[in-house]
């Protein structure tokens, strides 16, 4: 409770206030995730005290995971690789005008998870990081199995174009130096391809500058079809969300405590859990407003729960927790049980200082929103080259190289011709994240099985994940049938069903 | 609405201004023509030497933000800004083990003083002696001063069956196929670390598995559920795991114990000589750099060594200083080099 205290002084707040409003902005730049811009951040720490620097950091990180919805909302960017599922039903909803709500029941989402998270940090921080301990190896091969059966449910209608561009998305991933043998595969000599291709660039593309160009291609106005309504969500769209971003922020809160478990993974997965327990499943990827509240609500428990086993283990889970670490290392704050012994206050403050950091994301962000709203009014012939820059700068930043730039405009292209065609982009974006972390589990898991297999079903967990993978692959084959059926029926009345 | 319209203006011409710095930032190096290499001729050499640092340096750390290279590197970075009055930016270009860095600051930069590599023992002593043809050599660089070192530990979990690092020796020497260890590749640091101890003892290295992971904070937690039974990394990147009391430490390599655990034995006090893999971390510069930069950048560093609040840095982040001049550190990285291709040879990890 002395937590709360220092955590409400006037330079802490300010500080988790400039840390969410900062990444909420960076979150909004399509590719300056939090990643970059708590790197490019981390020098301030040198200034500022311990607290206050990681107040700050942590405000970022999470403000970024929320940015990111705002423009997947509004213009189908999704900033993160977190918020491409909140696209798939986000900018359906902002073309049919429900924008602002949309933009609504995301932030409560966010914010409702935020602290849904930060509660569990409080109380299970010392007992849940020990039962992360127990996923090894055999345990994350049949997670990331699991996982996969998305596909299914992501294939938009043809199953066989989507376990084809599942391969493709796996094919790009192997590009680069191979994970176990150190060796590079598919660099045909080039040096930049020994690095791989990025995932944020692919992303971009993928997204990003594909919307461009079907906003030339469509000669579009404006970037906002109709107008996006007030953004406090009504009744209805709440009633509807309450469910959805409660099971969302379970989800992400419980897989987020597993290293290597994304807020990416974890808002797919609980799009497809609402998907599936969906008395309407034909309406997702359409403009379901479960669609947006259940991985919103996910992204941000699995950021929040991410810093259990960080500060009681010293495991960052993601990328942005990584370079969170080092600021925590700098202060010579080594993060573990020790942390929880010998520098409470710090904790417990930086621990409150997430309540005010998500309380202050909600009041900011829902009269902020108009702000972005606005945005999109900007006619498109001004807004296309702005959405263009931020694409260069944002693919650019990862490792700052042109590479980098070049990937992404190559896929944008791509991605106009697959949006042509018709062939889903989302079972490629999925399996080029999953693919890497399923074939390194399989390399570790035969090495510690000297190349048995069994010890994936011979281990309880692994055993349970397996069971529930095959199931939920039946099950998704069975919905899917469900929803092609309806939508044909759809059609047959005469409805525009894309 | 009149107040939402000032909100955004506000907003865009931020974000402009974002963006224009953010090009700008890339754009002075390619604009300013490079000081010309000197040439080492005696007249030359006579001449005075030329201004430097008189614009912004890149510092490339070939790894994501937030490893051991990464931390030295910024600390570093930031001691000599204030030191020079001009910007050190550290850059970031993770990839290819450290190769994909190393060979933007060796091969592709102008070898002109203003891009500084990053380097430690992955990515230049021991990527020379696991790959048959690795993409970055000693002959790139010219390896300017080592600035700090980490000593090796062995860690497994912390309620595994040996009392001490003997004891677990002879298990594994009786048992290689059993042992599993963790390593971020066949010719990553810790498998340097377990071929020479495994030599030492006279196991079986081949019998032995390899579990690929991520990294040091990828693999101690393995090893801390009991998924993997050896990770074998600096003191500091075991630290949090062993002071959560889930992974213990059997020994350090080295004829020292480490400053940072003083009650951990040395595998020299428990009977195995000539562990000498250790982590080490320091500057290269590109063969062609102006020997002017390379001795402005080794006389700043002896004196940031001696600086209590770089010497502080270190200490948070478990990193020993060690500090070598251009001469001892080239001559380390040749015998170094020598050494591990001869161990990595003999135990096959050469690919």
């Amino acid at each position: 409770m002395d937590g709360f205290g220092s955590a409400l002084s006037l330079e802490n707040v300010l500080m988790a206030a400039v840390g969410a409003l900062v990444g909420t902005f960076v979150g909004v730049l399509p590719g300056l995730g939090p990643t970059s811009a708590i790197a490019i951040l981390l020098p301030l720490t040198g200034v500022l005290e311990p607290t206050q620097g990681i107040i700050m950091l942590a405000g970022i990180y999470y403000g970024a995971m929320y940015g990111g919805s705002t423009t997947a909302i509004l213009l189908n960017i999704p900033g993160e690789l977190s918020s491409v599922p909140t696209c798939l039903d986000g900018y359906p909803l902002a073309k049919k005008g429900k924008g602002g709500p949309a933009l609504g029941i995301s932030a409560i989402a966010s914010f409702g998870a935020g602290v849904l998270g930060v509660i569990g940090l409080v109380f299970f921080a010392p007992i849940l990081a020990d039962q992360a301990l127990k996923f090894g190896p055999p345990e994350y091969f049949a997670l990331m199995l699991l996982a996969l059966t998305l596909m299914v449910s992501l294939s938009g209608g043809s199953l066989i174009k989507s376990f084809l561009m599942g391969a493709f998305g796996y094919a790009l991933a192997l590009v680069g130096l191979g994970p176990s043998s150190g060796m590079p595969r598919f660099d045909y000599g080039v040096s930049q391809l020994m690095g791989g291709f990025d995932m944020i660039s692919i992303i971009i593309g993928l997204f990003a500058v594909t919307e461009v160009l079907k906003g030339i291609e469509e000669r579009r106005a404006s970037a906002m079809i109709t107008k996006p309504g007030s953004v406090y969500p009504g009744k209805e769209d709440l009633k509807k969300s309450a469910a959805p971003m409660l099971r969302g922020g379970l989800v992400g809160f419980f897989l987020g405590l597993l290293p290597g478990c994304s807020a990416a993974i974890t808002a797919f997965l609980a799009y497809d859990l609402e998907k599936k327990v969906s008395r309407h499943p034909e309406t997702f990827g359409k403009g379901a407003m479960e669609g947006v509240a259940a991985p919103e609500a996910a992204n941000n428990a699995t950021s929040s729960a991410g810093f259990i086993p960080l500060f009681s283990l010293g495991i960052p889970s993601s990328p942005p927790l990584a370079i969170l670490l080092a600021g925590l290392m700098i202060y010579g704050l080594t993060p573990g049980p020790v942390l929880f012994e010998q520098h409470a206050p710090f904790v417990w403050t930086v621990i409150a200082s997430m309540f005010v950091g998500n309380a202050m994301l909600l009041i900011l962000n829902l009269p902020m929103v108009w702000v972005w709203v606005k945005l999109t009014r900007v006619p498109y012939g001004i807004m296309a080259p702005i959405i263009l820059m931020f694409c260069t700068i944002g693919a650019y930043s990862v490792r700052n190289s042109m590479f980098d730039v070049l990937i992404a405009f190559l896929f944008g292209g791509l991605g106009f011709l697959f949006h042509k065609y018709k062939w889903p982009v989302v079972p490629l974006v999925l399996c080029f994240i999953l693919g890497p972390l399923l074939e390194e589990s399989f390399i570790q898991t035969m090495a510690m099985g000297a190349g048995d297999l069994s010890i994936v079903w011979n281990r309880p967990i692994s055993l349970v994940l397996l069971i529930a993978a095959a199931a939920l692959l039946v099950i998704s084959i069975l919905l899917n049938r469900r929803t092609n059926q309806r939508v044909k029926e759809a059609r047959a009345r005469g409805m525009d069903v894309a | 609405m009149k107040g939402y319209k000032q909100w955004s203006t506000v907003v865009m011409s931020f974000l402009m201004a974002v963006s224009v710095s953010a090009c700008g930032a890339d754009s002075p190096q390619a604009e300013q023509s490079a000081p010309k290499p000197a040439q080492t001729s005696p007249a030359e050499a006579a001449a005075p030497t030329p201004d430097y640092p008189t614009k912004q340096i890149e510092y490339i750390v070939p790894y994501s933000a937030g490893g051991g290279v990464d931390l030295v590197a910024r600390a570093t970075a930031d001691y000599l800004s204030k030191e020079w009055g001009q910007p050190i930016v550290v850059v970031n270009k993770a990839g290819g083990g450290g190769a994909v860095g190393a060979e933007y600051a060796l091969k592709q930069a102008k070898p002109d003083g203003y891009t500084a590599l990053a380097v430690n023992v992955s990515n230049t002593t021991m990527l020379t002696a696991g790959m048959l043809n690795s993409p970055v050599k000693n002959e790139d660089q010219i390896y300017t001063t080592r600035i700090g070192k980490g000593t090796l530990a062995f860690a497994v979990k912390a309620d595994a069956p040996w009392k001490d690092f003997a004891e677990f020796s002879q298990w594994v020497k009786v048992n290689p196929e059993q042992l599993t260890w963790t390593s971020v590749g066949p010719a990553g640091f810790s498998a340097f670390g377990v071929a020479e101890w495994l030599d030492a003892i006279g196991a079986d290295f081949s019998k032995t598995r390899m579990i690929v992971t991520k990294g040091a904070s990828d693999s101690v937690p393995k090893v801390a559920g009991g998924h993997a039974i050896l990770a074998v990394h600096t003191v500091g990147e075991i630290m949090p795991m062993l002071q959560a009391g889930k992974v213990k430490i059997l020994a350090v390599s080295g004829k020292e114990r480490s400053p940072f655990l003083p009650d951990v034995p040395t595998a020299e006090e428990s009977g195995m000589k000539g562990l000498t893999v250790f982590w080490w971390t320091g500057v290269s510069f590109a063969k062609g750099t102006p020997d002017y930069v390379v001795t402005k950048w080794q006389d700043a560093i002896a004196k940031m060594e001696k600086d209590p609040a770089f010497a502080k840095k270190l200490t948070d982040i478990q990193v020993e200083s060690a500090y070598a001049n251009r001469e001892d550190f080239n001559q380390d990285v040749i015998r170094e080099t020598e050494y591990y291709t001869e161990l990595a040879t003999k135990k096959n990890m050469r690919k």
